[in-house]
């Protein structure tokens, strides 16, 4: 094979490469060629080996890559893309019915003490409610996971010695240490993503979280993102001050509404997207859904676990955990939960609440 | 030492006690040749550490290791003043004072590994082992100094490596790296061995046992890897406990053995559990045909 064919054949396999969504730029084509040249094409391992190790940094895509690699070379320049194995879908009917959860209208006459809204399922509240609810969520949302910056500065009352300051100052002293400048660790908000299902078996408490994520996008470092059958990124849309304008353009990106949720696939659009650029490195992860997964629930498995290996925490909300005796019984709940941290309700006012005050303390589960 | 080919690394690490397969002596040629650090990730306990103990030993170089951590800061990772020193050093001198670029010198400079292996002269083998227990910070300031292999100290300038050191980073995928460190590196996946190469690694690392058992030890490791265990074994795991049965002069494994040492295989109490409850017999059984083919 000459050097121009090889390089045609690479350049080929390249772009067979990135046709299957692995990022291949210039940078590792020209490292690919380098590789090659120094391993040489006499045996074939190593060409494989010299290949996979210079275009590939996920171990996600060895199998696609394999795929590929067993159609080039032979025949030198031709690479026939290997289709993707197609992920099987199952429809499923819905176990449940949503004829559990109408409003009970009695209640939502009466005028609201505070302590009654607290706890009321959002499912029941009308418009006067709402309003109530909204001034509240905009106090609960401006409290936020923090975490340790690296950075240290200058703080008086503690943390640890900042030891060389001491040097200089006692430089001056003659030795003397007339006073202990101390640093600490600055704290920084964590970054919070959060996912929230709007699709029909949501749509109730939907419009609660969606509230509150406006309030707490207010203050910053929050992504903010809608699914349903497909997902959406919401960010720009919650920056919007006004609340009920943001939740109008929110809700419209979205089109699926009630159209059945496909969690694992959103997720998965989420990883693909937004989990390589790093946006759910570090953060705390707020997913928000009843866990009821039109197609097959393993995909939430592996997306969850994806997911998990980048997030700092992953908080998973669910409203259906506010009835009394609930148990995750639903296939796609199931498979999420191994990798959550947090698992709380979200049916009502308190326990949103109770969200905030998970997300300022949460914890890395796997303290490494 | 420079390596020419594959076959050169391939062979001097087993010159070393270390038997690699093809793709991670090609991975760790194309480091030395292309001058690129290399990633290696893999489940615990396929070799990954002792990958780039054993490229040190091959190539006569150095090893510096830098173990990470949660917490991992620069004083710990690249250099730190010697504070100690410098406060007895001004109290001593208290009569002529003490001039700062006394005290900040290299006198009182306390160099950590990423310090020590850029400033090194010999060859070099620099370890970053379990990068992915660094916090992402550290990730991004690692990705500085592998770039271009200089460490500015303000109090004394810029220090450039005269030569740049072989740099293997590994990981357990605890979580995943950002992508421009992975860009910047090679990438090798390290499987478990296969049971030939596992069967050579513990006759290389059990001098004198019977090759039955060898076989039947791998065999029966090999075996484990394929249930949903927790924590399945690496190739330690397989060394220790063939260490093991030699010591304790068996021959050949049985169901009564193998459920007495499996503590050396499994360090998990939920695994040991589920092992001993369920298949072990069939799994003995297999290993036993196994080895025999």
């Amino acid at each position: 094979m000459s050097d121009r064919t090889l390089l045609h054949g690479l350049v080929a396999f390249g772009r067979a490469l990135r046709e299957q969504g692995v990022e291949v730029g210039p940078g590792r084509m020209v490292e690919a060629a380098r590789a090659l040249d120094a391993v040489g094409l006499r045996d074939r391992r190593d060409v494989y080996f010299a290949l996979r190790q210079t275009l590939l940094a996920h171990r996600d895509e060895l199998e696609l890559f394999d795929g590929l690699f067993g159609g080039w070379g032979a025949s030198g320049a031709s690479s026939e893309p290997v289709a993707r194995p197609v992920v099987e879908t199952r429809r499923e009917g819905r176990a449940r019915s949503d004829g559990d959860r109408t409003p009970d209208g009695a209640q939502a006459l009466g005028t609201s003490s505070l302590e009654l809204l607290r706890r009321r399922d959002f499912a029941t509240l009308d418009e006067a409610e709402l309003a109530e609810l909204r001034r509240l969520l905009l106090d609960l949302g401006r409290t936020r996971p923090r975490r340790r910056s690296r950075r240290l500065r200058p703080s008086p009352t503690g943390g640890t010695l900042d030891l060389r300051r001491v040097v200089r100052r006692s430089m001056r002293s003659g030795g003397e240490l007339v006073e202990l400048p101390m640093r600490a660790r600055k704290v920084v908000p964590r970054k919070l993503v959060v996912l929230c299902d709007v699709s029909g078996s949501m749509a109730p408490y939907a419009r609660a979280l969606l509230l509150f994520l406006h309030a707490t996008a207010q203050s910053g470092h929050v992504e903010a993102f809608a699914f349903g059958t497909r997902l959406a990124r919401l960010t720009g849309d919650l920056a919007t001050r006004d609340p009920e304008v943001a939740l109008e353009r929110v809700t419209s990106p979205v089109v699926d509404w009630g159209s059945g949720t496909r969690i694992g696939a959103s997720l998965a659009q989420f990883n693909d997207e937004y989990g390589r650029r790093a946006l759910s490195r570090g953060a705390v992860v707020v997913i928000a859904s009843d866990g009821w997964e039109r197609d097959d629930p393993a995909l939430i498995g592996h997306e969850m676990a994806r997911l998990a290996r980048a997030a700092y925490a992953i908080v998973w909300v669910n409203p259906l955990k506010g009835t009394p005796g609930y148990e995750p019984l639903a296939l796609g709940m199931r498979a999420a939960l191994p990798y959550v941290d947090r698992f709380l309700p979200g049916h009502n006012l308190e326990s949103l609440e109770g969200l905030a005050g998970v997300l300022v303390g949460i914890e890395r589960r796997h303290a490494a | 030492m420079a390596f020419r080919t594959v076959d050169d690394v391939e062979a001097a690490l087993r010159a070393a006690d270390y038997l690699p397969d093809r793709g991670l002596a090609t991975a760790l040629f194309l480091a030395t040749a292309l001058e690129k650090p290399v990633l290696l990730e893999g489940e615990a306990g396929v070799g990954k550490t002792e990958a780039a103990k054993a490229l040190a030993r091959a190539q006569g170089a150095r090893l510096i290791r830098l173990q990470c951590y949660e917490g991992l800061d620069v004083a710990h990772a690249v250099y730190e003043w010697n504070y100690t020193r410098q406060l007895l050093h001004i109290r001593a001198a208290q009569e002529g004072g003490v001039s700062e670029e006394e005290l900040f010198g290299p006198a009182f400079l306390i160099r950590r590994p990423l310090l020590e292996a850029v400033e090194a002269d010999e060859p070099v083998v620099l370890l970053v082992d379990e990068i992915d227990r660094a916090d992402e910070e550290f990730e991004a300031f690692l990705l500085e100094i592998l770039s271009d292999f200089q460490i500015t100290i303000p109090e004394l300038g810029t220090i450039t490596a005269r030569r740049r050191p072989v740099v293997v980073l590994t990981s357990n995928r605890t979580r995943e790296l950002h992508d421009a460190l992975k860009r910047r590196c090679l990438f090798h996946w390290i499987d478990h061995p296969s049971v030939e190469r596992e069967v050579e690694i513990v006759e290389l690392k059990v001098p004198g046992i019977a090759d039955r058992l060898a076989r039947e030890a791998a065999a029966l490791v090999q075996g484990l890897r394929g249930l949903d265990l927790e924590k399945p074994p690496g190739v330690a795991e397989t060394i220790d406990w063939a260490q093991a049965l030699t010591a304790l002069g068996i021959e050949e494994v049985d169901e009564e053995v193998v459920a007495t040492t499996l503590g050396s295989l499994l360090k998990v109490r939920d695994d040991l559990d589920a092992v001993r409850d369920g298949r072990l017999g069939e799994l003995v059984a297999d290993a036993r045909v196994a080895a025999r083919g």
